[in-house]
């Protein structure tokens, strides 16, 4: 009757020890790596991209944290659920935020795409009036073939904005091209009033 | 109940709470300690490399710091599966070092290797805008093919756009941008370069006319006239000395000697003025025509049509002046030699028929033409 007693006693405390009954909240854990993946996919790796990599690490962070769960005796997942619904809905926030970055980056490289043509028509303009003193025509020449590659980059680079990969990348053109542009026109102006013309 | 019995109870209690943290001990010394710190630390060093960009500047080690780590993970979730007592982490942490060690790896050659990348993209920059510079300094007044000026200008924008990542600190597109810059810049002065190389092939025919030319006035005490296209001069020159310089204009296409009707090239070579134009019998303020084409411009123009350099209806063309109505600042005449007028005033009044022309290149060699327009 004792021993009895004390078997059942042994067996109750393994066995309550051996099966832990707390579950991996896989449906939470789901949803974050979806989230993640989805936010991903509209590239926000692209316009944030430290943020993007900070919720990669929260993950990896939570992934780990289940696995330290799972190596316990008693385990205990309510953090892991709590950290992958933070997740989720992080990254559904930064999702929502990368389509208000895209059309902030659109809207300056298209504002920016229309002020380096104009710079352009205002160069072409410009070099109608300029001045014809020493070496004038070959530089008019040399700055009119430069304006014709600024133009062709400009095309390349609308192509790029039509594509609508990487917006980024578009502004970063167009400054290069309206560094150029402004560049000639200052030099046009500078020999323009070198020479006595009315700008 | 009888107290007997209760105390009796009361042991059994008191033992089976023994039995059982007995067991609960037993059982937390067997299970083995999960291999959380060492994980951990490979994670930390991995986002480590990756905020200096390891992605970029290192991605082999990167990757492999990566995958190692994925490797500790798939094999901690892998014991996991296992019966708690009879799991065994030393995989994890083998795999979880070894990340980590990658990881640190990454970092330490990411900051190196950025820092290169970053020093070689700002002396590139500085390399390639000198060598823009010097081009137009050198070359951009002279009639080049346009697919020359056109890959200088090519440069010159991919330049701008490696100035852009050097200031976003976007080292590795930075130096992809700079190399392909120095393509079409170094390109396009190699080409521009070679241009005058071929041109200056007729340097010792230059330097033997300019002498004898020379030479004429100082043994004659006349006035002879000399014309150097690339500096773009006009000398008188009197009793063998310079009397007077003056700025000089040629045909839009002068480098190179004149081939044929409409080439808009001005020919080089020994002349002699033929008629004095003025008034009326000018479309020119005043005008020196010279003898042109002489005996040698018809011999090589007939060799030109023989070996097919040139249509058999092309003319060699005439009626080549030394003519006013320059200063235009460009090579604008047809194959004449153009001054400001004022200098064809100066010009006129020396010369007479039969005075010598002689139109060259440069007195300069190839060599002191560079170091001259470098300065």
């Amino acid at each position: 009757m004792k021993n009895r007693f004390f078997l059942v006693i042994a067996t109750v405390a393994a066995v309550a020890l051996m099966t832990s009954c707390a579950k991996v909240p896989q449906e939470a854990l789901d949803a974050a790596s979806a989230a993640l993946e989805s936010a991903k996919t509209v590239q926000t790796d692209v316009y944030f991209p430290a943020e993007f990599a900070a919720l990669n690490d929260s993950l990896n962070v939570m992934l780990q944290n289940i696995e330290t769960q799972k190596s316990k005796s008693a385990k205990d997942f309510k953090v892991v659920k709590t950290n992958a619904d933070a997740i989720a809905v992080k990254a559904a926030e930064l999702a929502g935020n990368v389509e208000v970055k895209k059309a902030e980056v659109k809207a300056e490289a298209e504002t920016m795409m229309a002020g380096a043509k104009t710079l352009l028509d205002e160069a072409k303009a410009l070099i109608l009036k300029a001045p014809k003193g020493k070496e004038g025509k070959a530089v008019v020449e040399e700055i009119k073939n430069e304006l014709t590659v600024i133009e062709t980059s400009l095309t390349d680079t609308q192509a790029l904005f039509d594509g609508g990969t990487n917006y980024v990348q578009v502004v970063d053109k167009l400054k290069a091209a309206t560094d150029g542009i402004n560049g000639i026109i200052a030099e046009l102006k500078e020999a323009m009033v070198k020479a006595g013309i009315k700008i | 109940m009888k107290r007997g019995s209760l105390v009796s109870l009361l042991i059994y209690l008191i033992v089976a709470a023994f039995i059982i943290f007995l067991t609960v001990m037993l059982f937390r010394a067997l299970v083995p300690e999960p291999p959380q710190p060492e994980v951990e630390r490979a994670r930390a060093a991995i986002a480590r490399a990756r905020d200096h960009r390891s992605e970029v500047y290192s991605p082999k080690i990167y990757r492999e710091a990566q995958n190692n780590y994925d490797s500790a993970m798939a094999a901690w979730r892998s014991e996991n599966d296992r019966f708690i007592l009879f799991r065994d982490y030393e995989r994890v942490v083998t795999f979880a070092a070894i990340a980590q060690k990658r990881a640190d790896e990454a970092t330490r050659n990411t900051i190196i290797r950025s820092n290169n990348l970053k020093a070689n993209l700002g002396s590139e920059i500085n390399r390639m805008r000198e060598e823009m510079q010097s081009f137009e300094k050198i070359f951009l007044s002279m009639p080049l093919p346009k697919d020359i000026k056109n890959k200088h200008s090519r440069g010159k924008l991919l330049l701008r756009e490696a100035e852009i990542d050097l200031e976003k600190e976007n080292y590795v597109n930075g130096n992809v941008k700079i190399t392909e810059a120095n393509e079409y810049i170094s390109g396009a002065y190699v080409l521009a370069r070679k241009t005058l190389e071929d041109y200056y092939k007729h340097y010792s025919d230059w330097q033997e006319w300019a002498t004898s030319t020379i030479n004429e006035s100082r043994r004659t005490g006349s006035y002879v006239i000399l014309v150097e296209k690339i500096p773009g001069l006009c000398h008188l020159y009197h009793g063998g000395k310079k009397k007077y310089t003056f700025e000089a204009e040629f045909g839009s296409n002068w480098l190179g000697d004149k081939k044929s009707r409409g080439d808009m090239a001005t020919p080089e070579g020994k002349y002699v003025v033929t008629k004095k134009l003025s008034g009326g019998s000018t479309k020119y303020h005043k005008a020196l025509m010279i003898n042109y084409p002489n005996k040698i411009d018809i011999q090589e123009f007939n060799e030109r049509i023989r070996n097919g350099q040139l249509p058999a209806d092309a003319s060699i063309g005439d009626m080549i002046e030394i003519h006013g109505d320059g200063g235009k600042g460009a090579n604008w005449t047809q194959g004449c030699v153009a001054l400001r007028n004022d200098d064809m005033d100066l010009l006129f009044k020396y010369a007479s028929k039969g005075t010598p022309v002689t139109i060259i290149g440069s007195t300069l060699t190839l060599e002191e033409f560079f170091s001259s327009s470098q300065k």
